[in-house]
């Protein structure tokens, strides 16, 4: 299993390097390195408690590494507070999902132009257009006026994505915004993450949906208990026994 | 808002501001009370309706309003506006020194970190020579109430047309978004701590200068009245009555719950203030979004409306 990080080519966006998070004794995240380029999709996949939303929340700003270092466009992030890295660059969906229930879907996505890189759209209309066209592109255009609360499951997911969006990220991090979505919903989703590259954006993927891992990334890292076991090209990965036996158990012989 | 309602609102005003040459005297006195309990509930929302954050604090930029403007009229014999100006500043040092610290605290440790400053205010003031110490400083009488009046209502609609702004720029995007979610609004780029610090400051402006015209207006000022957490008691119902986060909400609560409480008081003085807990209490069961919500949803308003409110908000 070989990096591809290391030769010269598509810009490195974020580097974790050795990053550890520990909760009073329980080590969540144990000494875990990588890297995302520029257009490239790094899916992250794991058992439950493997540390996964834990890493997430270390890159966005919501917890800071024990040990280890996060590099953003080679500046050291790991102080840096959370609507700074916004600013910055760093865009987040959450696993349980915030959407500002009180505001309709346009209004939750123009707070993403408003804020976004580099302080955002200064301008209302100008934000407001740019949530617009957000909203159209992950198919939530006939849903504008809707209040944020009042939308189903998928819809919701569309809206976080499209929040996450508006703020014109340089990184994106998208955790498990594939759950609880059927088939057919998984495919559309996995569409938009596609229609996505070739914009200049590194994506984490974090999913249980291997099937949705597997046609999306270009490397495949796997978490199990806080360690990273494997990264690597998607096929090989998911064919490794050690990424079997930590989704499935070893087989009885 | 929208652009009609803008209008008759500003008509509104303008209606208003005919009362001294129309009404009584006690109609003048009443609607100076209604206009300042008005803008303190308005400046009241500029936090506590767009960010939620429930702030107890705001009687203490009223009384360094009041005392401002008090101390500058009778120790240094300074102008009224400058009175005003000096108690406006004191109160907005006092918003972001008071606020930069107790504004990174969330939701009911704020609200309980406010509680204490009223109290240690009125220690502080009750032992300051320059402020009279307990007795209290006594400003020099002017018989105007029409200039008061007008005053107060000039204020307000400063306030309302600041809230109006605020309701439609990127600065009041960023406040409700810090209500909605602030885990998220932060995640997107929302310097949390600075707008609500700086919404606090935009509060205690408006706050501090409606304490220095009633000061002025009242003659009087003591520890006691200028630091009355019962005051902003009655900020927090006025915007909770009228719809916290809204323009017109907290203006029109606030009216009409002065109203009420004028005619209770005048009917049965010794009743009015148990009626008016009443009131108070069933607004807060039938209509916990405000009366800005009911006006929102007029075209579904059965009985429904009221039975949902409850189910929605009982544990």
């Amino acid at each position: 299993m070989t990096q591809t990080a290391a030769k010269p080519g598509p810009k490195t966006v974020i580097e974790a390097r050795g990053i550890t998070k520990r909760f009073q004794g329980l080590v969540s995240v144990n000494a875990v390195s990588f890297s995302i380029a520029e257009d490239e999709i790094l899916g992250v996949i794991g058992p439950n408690g493997a540390g996964k939303t834990t890493m997430v929340n270390m890159l966005s700003g919501t917890y800071t590494p024990n040990e280890g270092e996060i590099l953003f466009e080679g500046t050291r992030i790991n102080e840096v507070p959370t609507f700074r890295r916004a600013h910055m660059g760093i865009a987040r969906t959450f696993q349980v999902m915030k959407p500002f229930p009180g505001m309709t879907a346009l209004e939750n996505v123009t707070v993403g132009a408003l804020f976004g890189r580099d302080g955002g759209e200064k301008s209302m209309p100008a934000a407001r257009e740019r949530a617009r066209e957000w909203l159209e592109f992950t198919g939530l255009g006939h849903r504008i006026d809707n209040p944020a609360d009042s939308l189903g499951g998928p819809d919701r997911k569309r809206l976080e994505f499209a929040k996450a969006l508006a703020m014109g990220p340089r990184l994106l991090l998208l955790d498990e915004v594939m759950a609880g979505l059927n088939p057919v919903e998984v495919d559309e989703v996995v569409d938009l993450i596609k229609k996505m590259r070739g914009k200049g954006i590194a994506m984490l993927v974090i999913e249980h949906v291997v099937k949705a891992i597997r046609s999306l990334s270009d490397r495949v890292m796997v978490l199990h208990h806080g360690e990273k076991i494997a990264d690597g090209d998607p096929t090989a990965v998911l064919a490794d026994p050690r990424v079997i036996e930590a989704y499935l158990g070893k087989r009885r012989t | 808002m929208n652009r009609p309602l803008l209008i008759v609102s500003l008509l509104v005003a303008a209606g208003l501001a005919t009362l001294p040459w129309l009404g009584s005297d006690t109609m003048i006195q009443f609607g100076i009370n209604a206009l300042l309990l008005a803008t303190l509930a308005q400046s009241w929302n500029i936090l506590g309706g767009f960010t939620g954050y429930v702030s107890f604090g705001n009687s203490v930029f009223y009384g360094l309003g009041t005392y401002g403007t008090a101390i500058a009229m009778t120790n240094y014999n300074l102008p009224f506006g400058v009175g005003l100006a000096i108690g406006a500043v004191v109160a907005m040092i006092a918003a972001l020194l008071v606020g930069l610290p107790i504004l990174r605290l969330r939701g009911p440790y704020f609200a309980i970190a406010t509680l204490g400053l009223n109290g240690a205010m009125m220690a502080i003031f009750s032992n300051l020579p320059i402020a009279g110490s307990n007795i209290g400083l006594v400003l020099p009488l002017t018989r105007n109430d029409a200039m008061f009046y007008e005053l107060a209502l000039g204020l307000l609609v400063a306030c309302s047309l600041t809230v109006l702004w605020i309701s439609r720029a990127r600065f009041g995007m960023g406040l409700i978004a810090v209500r909605e979610d602030e885990d998220a609004a932060g995640s997107m780029g929302v310097n949390a701590t600075r707008y609500k610090v700086a919404a606090l400051v935009m509060a205690s402006f408006f706050t501090a200068i409606a304490g220095g015209i009633h000061a002025y207006w009242s003659t009087f000022v003591d520890p006691a009245s200028a630091f009355d957490s019962t005051l902003n008691v009655r900020m927090v119902i006025s915007v909770v009555f009228g719809g916290p986060g809204t323009v017109l909400g907290p203006v029109i609560g606030s009216f009409i719950l002065s109203t009420v409480y004028e005619v209770l008081a005048s009917q049965i003085s010794t009743a009015a203030a148990l009626l008016f807990g009443v009131v108070i209490v069933l607004a807060v069961i039938f209509m916990p979004k405000g009366l800005a919500d009911i006006l929102r949803s007029r075209r579904n308003l059965t009985w429904r409306y009221f039975i949902r409110n409850i189910r929605e908000n009982r544990l």
